[in-house]
């Protein structure tokens, strides 16, 4: 944890503190400043932006609820994620016969600002993470989106230590096969091989 | 591209280090030597590099168009249609399972007293406690032993035992005799003896001879 996310931590606990005491405020201030990263968080376990609504809205609701049982065992953001991603399991179990794409903008997907230089990087990503599970695509978004640790994503995803190592290495490998040849650099590898080789 | 594990230690251990360089979370060295190994593998710079592209790519904003200030107004009604339940649920997490605890132990605590309370008063208005080896205490003053007759029905001794306002205190022993008492508490009459005596299915009946 470098010297930004202390000082981001220290925010949040502050917050927490005053959510506690119940001062909404506060709780808009922390709403604000996670929407962004959970609505990205979430966009890869569905791509309906009425059940991510639905699901920061049930996240920020438990946290209101329960700010003054955190003890500061885990980092806010940590505890805060791992309440909306045990959301987001149970808001797609309840959706669960439901499409996770959104049609009617799965077209117009981006906007009409968005440079095509970023369009085409969204796009090689989208069909990078399209090839990969659920849970592969949040360990991937929660290290390399999120700046999380191994074992902060142990404790979000309530999974051992050494289950996010093999999910995260199965998406990387998957990813490092796909994501040249979507950018046309190099023939796709068999993925047999590096299951071989997976610890 | 080389794979990680099989190409050697150098490499297995870039790929390792990859995510957490490019969290600027590697430990002090590890960035130092990664960047000399990626200087030297071509193999690695490739994936570096790749890796570096992807983390940009997952860096993006969400391209889910959701709207915070709508979804934050619908939070604050949502506290508020809840407020008035939620607050001290909130102010005290767990305060209902600390206060349904809390009146369980009480409850307990009550119980044990009214229970203790009771025993005391109970053994205060009984005999004392006797080990089989003590003297029989004292029969009560009046007591008769009867023995009714094995054939005599319990409605006719029970009937009996109304008629001359008796009550049984002890009994029956190992001959089949039984004390009786005065339910009123008054000494039994001579009149009452020779009634029990002139009962029907009664073998026996004496006084308990008060000891010497």
């Amino acid at each position: 944890m470098n010297d930004v996310d202390i000082d981001a931590d220290a925010t949040d606990r502050m917050l927490l503190q005053r959510m506690a005491a119940g001062d909404r405020a506060a709780l808009t201030m922390l709403y604000r400043s996670y929407h962004g990263r959970l609505c990205r968080f979430l966009s890869r376990l569905t791509r309906r932006p009425d059940v991510i609504d639905e699901v920061i809205n049930d996240c920020f609701w438990i946290a209101w609820q329960k700010a003054g049982s955190f003890h500061g065992d885990s980092r806010v953001s940590t505890w805060i994620i791992g309440i909306a991603y045990r959301c987001g399991l149970k808001a797609l179990r309840q959706h669960g016969d439901e499409p996770l794409e959104d049609d009617a903008r799965s077209e117009a997907r981006y906007p009409s600002h968005c440079p095509d230089e970023e369009r085409e990087l969204r796009d090689w990503l989208a069909q990078g993470l399209n090839r990969l599970s659920a849970d592969q695509r949040l360990a991937v978004e929660l290290v390399y989106g999120l700046g999380h640790s191994l074992d902060d994503v142990a404790v979000i995803m309530q999974c051992p230590v050494g289950t996010v190592k093999a999910r995260l290495f199965h998406a990387r490998v998957r990813l490092r096969n796909t994501l040249p040849a979507l950018a046309g650099d190099t023939p796709i590898q068999k993925e047999q091989t590096q299951k071989e080789s997976m610890p | 591209m080389n794979l990680p594990i099989d190409t050697g230690k150098d490499c297995a251990r870039a790929w390792e280090a990859m995510p957490w360089a490019l969290q600027e979370n590697n430990p002090q060295g590890q960035h130092e030597w990664l960047m000399e190994h990626l200087a030297q593998c071509e193999s690695c710079r490739a994936e570096f590099e790749q890796q570096s592209r992807l983390r940009m790519a997952i860096s993006l904003p969400s391209d889910v168009p959701v709207d915070v200030e709508a979804g934050l107004r619908r939070l604050m009604s949502r506290l508020d249609t809840t407020d008035a339940d939620d607050m001290p649920t909130r102010a005290r997490p767990t305060s209902w399972v600390t206060r349904a605890l809390v009146a369980a132990v009480l409850v307990q605590a009550v119980g044990i007293g009214v229970l203790g309370a009771r025993l005391w008063s109970e053994q205060e208005a009984h005999q004392p406690y006797r080990t089989l080896s003590q003297n029989a205490p004292p029969a009560a003053p009046g007591a008769i032993h009867v023995v009714p007759d094995a054939t005599m029905k319990l409605a006719d001794w029970n009937a009996l035992l109304h008629e001359l306002q008796l009550q049984v205190t002890r009994g029956p022993n190992a001959v089949g005799a039984y004390t009786v008492v005065p339910a009123n508490g008054a000494s039994s009459s001579p009149d009452t003896l020779r009634k029990l005596r002139a009962s029907r299915g009664i073998r026996l009946a004496e006084p308990v001879a008060p000891p010497p």
